[in-house]
C-alpha cells in the first residue's frame, strides 16, 4: 500500500490574493514566443553553416571559427544566439522554479544559482565573441585562418 | 450556538431565492442560506426555456399565455395570479436579459423563441413560439446569472447551512388559533453541515425558497437534495400546504433513470412512438399532438405501455424519435439531452430512437401564498413576515398541471415579488423576540437519531417510501392503490421514530442529513396521498381511474392539508376565477 | 419510419456484476489526520455510474462515507472527484467504462483543503471565481426591450457558458497544485465568458485581473483542464483566447 500525504494543505490560506499586476509575464511569455522562433532560424542557419556548406563537418577546426567571428555578421549571429537562448532558456527554467519549488528559500537559492549561471555564461560568451584573437602569435600556421599573415 | 440578525433571510439559493436576494438585498440586510452552493442547485437542470409573450418571432399576447396557464392548470389555477405572472413574464425575461443571460438570438438579434407543450396562440388554435430559450441549458443560464449578479452585489450566502426549523411567534401546531389572530415569524434555526453547530438567524422576514419534493417518488428528474424541506417545516409548523396531490411527471425521462429530456425535443419536432411505430399521441390530442400539456402526455405514454404497445425486452417505455430531425439542428437547438442519452443510454439520438418514460418532475402545490408570495396560514390570514416563492410555494399559478417553462417563470416573477415585499414588510417592521432557547428543539431532534445505537436504517425506508409511491400514487390512482400507499407510509412513519445513522461525527453528517430529509419525505407523502385520496376527480396531473373525469362541483377547489398532532386533515379554498370559466380541456 | 426503430440493446436485460471501490479516506473526528485507504465491494448493475457505486456504499455498508451530490446527471458540478486518477464527475462516470474488473480508486480533487472523506474546502475555488469579476457590466443605458446581439456574437463565447463550476479542471491543474495561487482555469473560463460577450464593457478590467503574475501566464498549455472538463469545454483554448485578446490589447 502506497503511502499517501496528510490531505490538509498548510499552504491554502490566501484570502486575498497578492495582487502583482502588470506586463512582466505578459512579455515574458511573448519573449518565449518570439525567441523560439528567431532561435529555430539562428541555430539551423549556425548548424547548416557548420556541419553541412562547403565541406561539411570535416571542415571544422580552428581557423574555420576564426575565420567566422572575423566576420562582423557572424558575430552578430552568434551573440544574439547566445543572448536569446540563454534568455529563453533561464526565463524557462525560472517558470519550472515557480511551479515547482514550494517554499520561498528553495525558489531563493534555486533563482540565485540560475541567475549566476546565466550571468557567468552570458559575460564569458560575449567577451568571447568580440576580444576573440584569430591569429595567435606563435601558432603553427596551417592551424590559422588564411588572412593571419605575421 | 450562534445567533445572527438580519432583515431578511432568504432560505434557499436556486431561482427563486437568488432572484428574491437580488431585490431583498439592495433594500434591507439580507442574507441568504442555503444548504447546497448555490449553483449547484436544482434550477440548474431545467433545460427548455421560459415563455413570455415577447412576440419576436410570431403574433402572440399575454392574455393568451394566461388562458394556457389556466387550461393547461385544467381550471385550478387562480387566475388573477396567472395574469400577473403572463404580464409579469415579458419584464421578467427581459431583466435576465439585463443581467446578461445568454439568449439565443433570432437573425435580428432580439430573443429568440420557440414552441413548447400547451402554449398556443388564439386560445388553443395552434402551437406559437413562446419559449424564450438558451440552447437546453435555460435552467443553468438563469442559475448562473443570478448567481453572478449576486456575486455583483455581494450577497450574503451561509452555504452549507440547512434550515431546520421556522420560529413564529404563536404556536399554530394544534390548530386552535383562531382564523384572524396576527401571527408572525420570528426567524430560522439552521444547521452548519461543515460543523455541526447551530445557528439561529433572527429575521423580520423569511423567504422559503426551497424547491420541490421529487424525492418522495422513485422515478424522478429531481435532485437528490429536492426534499420538500421547506414544505415540511411549514406544515410542521402548523401552516396548511395547498394541492399537494398534483404532482407533476414530465412525459420524457430516461427509461429506467428518470433522468429529464426536455420537452423542448418535441418543441424542435421530435415525436413520440410506440412499439408500432405508431405516432400515438395524434389519437390523444389530435390539433397539438406530441406538444400536448404534460399530464396528458404522461398518461398516453403509460397507457401505451398498459395496453402492450410499450417497447423493449419487459415493453416498460415507448420512444422519442429525433432520428429525422437534422443532427447539426440537434447539436445548435439540443445539445446537452442528447448527450444524456448517449452517456446514461448508450443511444444516439441522430439515428436511434430514446427510451422514455414519465418521471416525477414538480410539484404544483406547495405552501399557499398570495400573489405578494406571502404565506398563508388559512384560507385568507397571512403569517406577517413568511414568504413562500418557486416550487416550494402554490400560489397558484400552475394549478393541476404545470405547463412546460411556467417554473422557470414562475420563480423569476413571483422570486422577484417575494424579493420585494420581503424587503418593504422588513423595513417598516420591528423584529418579533425570538422564543427562549430556540434551537433546542432542533438540537433535541438531531441528537436523538444521532444518539441512537441502532434501529431502522434511512436507506431502506426511503426506498421502501419511494417503492410504494411509484406503484401507487403515480401516473395512475385508485382508491385501492391510495389506501395502499397511506398505510404503507404510515407503517413507514412508525418505523422512522427509531430510524438511526451511523456516522455519528460533526462534521459534514450527511447521514444525519438525509435522516432529516426523510422525515420531511415521509410527512410530505402522507399529504400527497391523503389529498389524492379525498380528491374523487380526475383532473392535470391527478388521475384517479375510479373517477377519471373532472367534477367541477365538488372539486373545484384548493386542497388546503394541514397537520395537527399526528394526523392530516383537509380542508378546501375557491379557486379564484377572473375570466375563463371552466371548459373541457381538448387540445 | 418503423423499420428504422431499432430497439437499443442498452436498456435490455443488464447484467451484475462485483465492483471493487478503494477509496481515499479522511474523517479526522474517528481516525485522526491520517487519511487511509477503505475497499468496499458491491453488487453493480450495467447501467450504473459510480455515483450509485458510492451511494450503495454509504447506504448499506457504511454511512459514515461522506461526498457532496446533488442532481446526479453532471449539471450541478457537486460530485467533482479523482477516479482511478482522472478528474471526473461521479454521476457522469459509468462503471462498465472503467474497468470494473480491477479495483475503481476514489480520491478527492487535489489542491484544495479535504475536510472529510471525498469532500474538499471549496472557498478558495469560489474566491478566485469571484476576483474576475463573473457578472456582464453594461456602461450603456439599458434599453427598455433586450439588447441586440447577432447569433454570430453569441456563438463567440457560447462554449464558456457552460461551464457548472464543479472545480474538476482547476483541480486537475498541476500548477494549481503547487501553491494554490494560480487562479485555475475555471476563473478564467468564467472571465472568457464576458470578455468576449458583445454586451459587456468591463472586458478590459477583466484582461487587467487576468495579466497579474498568477493569472493566465501561468498557464502552461498542458490540456489537463481540458480533458478534465465534464461540460466538453475547450478550456485550455479558452485560456489561449483570453492570452491573445491580452497581447492585442497591449500592441
Amino acid at each position: 500500500m502506497t503511502t499517501i500525504d496528510a490531505p490538509r494543505s498548510p499552504r491554502m490560506t490566501r484570502t486575498t490574493r497578492r495582487t502583482t499586476r502588470g506586463n512582466v509575464e505578459m512579455v515574458g511569455w511573448l519573449f518565449m514566443r518570439i525567441s523560439g522562433v528567431v532561435l529555430v532560424v539562428l541555430i539551423f542557419g549556425h548548424l547548416f553553416v557548420n556541419l553541412v556548406a562547403g565541406e561539411g563537418i570535416t571542415g571544422i577546426n580552428f581557423g574555420f571559427v576564426a575565420g567566422k567571428w572575423a566576420d562582423l555578421r557572424w558575430q552578430i549571429w552568434d551573440l544574439l544566439m547566445l543572448w536569446l537562448a540563454m534568455i529563453h532558456g533561464a526565463n524557462g527554467v525560472r517558470t519550472i522554479i515557480n511551479d515547482y519549488a514550494e517554499k520561498d528559500s528553495t525558489r531563493l537559492v534555486l533563482k540565485v544559482l540560475l541567475l549566476t549561471a546565466f550571468v557567468t555564461t552570458v559575460v564569458l560568451g560575449t567577451l568571447v565573441i568580440f576580444t576573440f584573437d584569430p591569429c595567435p602569435a606563435g601558432s603553427p600556421a596551417d592551424l590559422l585562418p588564411s588572412f593571419c599573415t605575421a | 450556538m450562534q445567533i445572527h440578525q438580519y432583515d431578511v433571510v432568504i432560505v434557499g439559493a436556486g431561482g427563486a431565492g437568488m432572484r428574491a436576494a437580488l431585490e431583498s438585498s439592495s433594500r434591507v440586510r439580507t442574507a441568504v442560506i442555503s444548504k447546497l452552493y448555490p449553483t449547484r442547485s436544482h434550477t440548474g437542470a431545467a433545460q427548455g426555456g421560459m415563455c413570455a409573450a415577447l412576440a419576436n418571432v410570431e403574433e402572440d399576447n399575454w392574455e393568451w399565455h394566461t388562458f394556457d396557464t389556466v387550461k393547461g392548470g385544467d381550471y385550478l389555477v387562480d387566475q388573477d395570479a396567472a395574469e400577473i405572472m403572463a404580464k409579469e413574464a415579458i419584464q421578467a425575461v427581459i431583466d435576465l436579459e439585463h443581467m446578461g443571460l445568454p439568449f439565443n438570438r433570432t437573425p435580428e438579434g432580439k430573443i429568440d423563441q420557440r414552441r413548447f407543450g400547451g402554449h398556443t396562440a388564439e386560445h388553443g388554435k395552434a402551437p406559437v413560439r413562446r419559449a424564450c430559450y438558451a440552447a437546453d441549458r435555460t435552467g443553468h443560464m438563469i442559475l448562473q446569472t443570478l448567481y453572478q449578479q449576486c456575486v455583483a452585489r455581494d450577497v450574503e450566502f451561509f452555504n452549507e447551512f440547512y434550515v431546520l426549523d421556522v420560529l413564529l411567534d404563536t404556536d399554530l401546531r394544534d390548530g386552535t388559533v383562531a382564523d384572524g389572530e396576527e401571527v408572525a415569524v420570528s426567524g430560522v434555526v439552521a444547521y452548519d453541515l461543515a460543523t455541526g453547530e447551530t445557528h439561529v438567524f433572527q429575521a423580520k422576514s423569511v423567504v422559503f425558497a426551497t424547491g420541490g419534493a421529487g424525492r418522495i417518488f422513485k422515478t424522478t428528474s429531481n435532485a437528490h437534495t429536492l426534499t420538500g424541506d421547506g414544505m415540511a417545516l411549514a406544515l410542521r409548523a402548523g401552516l396548511p400546504l395547498e394541492d399537494m396531490e398534483f404532482f407533476q411527471f414530465h412525459p420524457t425521462g430516461l427509461a429506467g433513470l428518470g433522468i429529464l429530456l426536455s420537452e423542448a425535443a418535441r418543441g424542435e419536432g421530435a415525436i413520440l412512438r410506440n412499439s408500432e411505430g405508431e405516432r400515438f399521441m395524434e389519437r390523444y390530442a389530435p390539433t397539438i399532438k406530441d406538444l400536448a400539456p404534460r399530464d396528458m402526455v404522461a398518461r398516453a405514454m403509460a397507457n401505451e405501455v398498459r395496453e402492450g404497445r410499450g417497447c423493449g425486452p419487459h415493453k416498460d417505455y415507448v420512444l422519442l424519435d429525433l432520428t429525422h430531425l437534422e443532427p447539426a439542428h440537434i447539436d445548435a437547438k439540443l445539445p446537452d439531452i442528447t448527450e444524456f442519452a448517449r452517456t446514461y443510454l448508450g443511444v444516439e439520438p441522430y439515428t436511434e430512437p430514446v427510451p422514455v418514460y414519465p418521471t416525477a418532475h414538480y410539484a404544483m402545490g406547495g405552501i399557499p401564498t398570495d400573489i405578494d408570495a406571502r404565506a398563508l396560514r388559512n384560507n385568507t390570514d397571512v403569517v406577517h413576515g413568511l414568504f413562500a416563492a418557486g416550487e416550494t410555494a402554490c400560489v397558484s399559478v400552475h394549478g393541476a398541471n404545470r405547463l412546460g417553462t411556467n417554473s422557470l417563470l414562475d420563480i423569476n416573477v413571483f422570486g422577484k415579488r417575494a424579493g420585494i415585499a420581503a424587503a418593504a414588510y422588513a423595513a417598516t417592521a420591528e423584529f418579533v423576540p425570538l422564543p427562549e432557547s430556540p434551537a433546542d428543539a432542533v438540537v433535541e431532534q438531531l441528537e436523538a437519531i444521532r444518539s441512537r445505537a441502532s434501529g431502522e436504517r434511512v436507506a431502506e425506508l426511503r426506498a421502501a417510501l419511494q417503492q410504494t409511491m411509484d406503484a401507487n400514487a403515480q401516473v395512475f390512482r385508485t382508491n385501492e392503490s391510495l389506501t395502499q400507499a397511506l398505510a404503507d407510509v404510515k407503517a413507514l412513519q412508525a418505523r422512522y421514530a427509531d430510524v438511526h445513522v451511523q456516522d455519528k461525527s460533526r462534521q459534514f453528517n450527511l447521514d444525519l442529513l438525509e435522516a432529516v430529509e426523510l422525515g420531511f419525505l415521509l410527512d410530505l407523502a402522507e399529504v400527497v396521498v391523503t389529498g389524492a385520496l379525498a380528491r374523487e376527480e380526475s383532473r392535470g396531473g391527478h388521475f384517479r381511474e375510479d373517477f377519471p373525469s373532472r367534477d367541477d362541483e365538488k372539486f373545484m377547489r384548493h386542497t388546503m392539508a394541514y397537520r395537527h398532532g399526528d394526523t392530516v386533515t383537509l380542508d378546501y379554498k375557491p379557486v379564484v376565477v377572473t375570466r375563463y370559466e371552466p371548459m373541457e380541456r381538448k387540445y | 419510419m418503423t423499420a428504422t426503430l431499432s430497439e437499443p440493446a442498452a436498456v435490455g436485460e443488464v447484467p451484475t456484476f462485483d465492483v471493487t471501490l478503494r477509496i481515499r479516506r479522511f474523517t479526522p473526528e474517528t481516525h485522526g489526520d491520517e487519511a487511509y485507504w477503505q475497499e468496499f465491494t458491491i453488487q453493480a448493475h450495467g447501467t450504473d455510474r459510480l455515483l450509485d457505486a458510492l451511494h450503495k456504499a454509504k447506504w448499506d455498508v457504511d454511512g459514515s462515507l461522506s461526498f457532496r451530490r446533488s442532481c446526479a446527471h453532471g449539471v450541478c458540478g457537486s460530485d467533482a472527484m479523482r477516479i482511478n486518477g482522472r478528474n471526473r464527475l461521479a454521476c457522469k462516470t459509468l462503471l462498465k467504462d472503467l474497468d470494473p474488473e480491477k479495483p475503481i480508486t476514489v480520491e478527492p480533487i487535489k489542491g484544495l483543503p479535504v475536510i472529510k472523506d471525498l469532500i474538499v474546502d471549496m472557498e478558495p475555488f469560489f474566491a478566485s471565481y469571484r476576483e474576475i469579476m463573473p457578472f456582464l457590466v453594461s456602461e450603456s443605458q439599458k434599453p427598455t426591450k433586450e439588447r441586440l446581439q447577432s447569433a454570430e456574437q453569441r456563438e463567440r463565447f457560447d462554449d464558456t457558458t457552460k461551464c457548472i463550476l464543479c472545480a474538476a479542471c482547476t483541480s486537475s491543474c498541476p500548477v494549481f497544485w503547487t501553491d494554490g495561487q494560480y487562479f485555475g482555469p475555471a476563473a478564467i473560463v468564467n472571465a472568457h465568458r464576458f470578455i468576449f460577450d458583445s454586451r459587456d464593457d468591463a472586458g478590459a478590467q477583466r484582461l487587467e485581473i487576468l495579466n497579474d503574475k498568477e493569472g493566465v501566464w501561468r498557464c502552461r498549455t498542458i490540456f489537463n483542464c481540458t480533458e478534465a472538463c465534464p461540460r466538453g469545454i475547450e478550456v485550455t483554448k479558452a485560456i489561449q483566447e483570453v492570452k491573445r485578446a491580452m497581447v492585442t490589447r497591449a500592441y
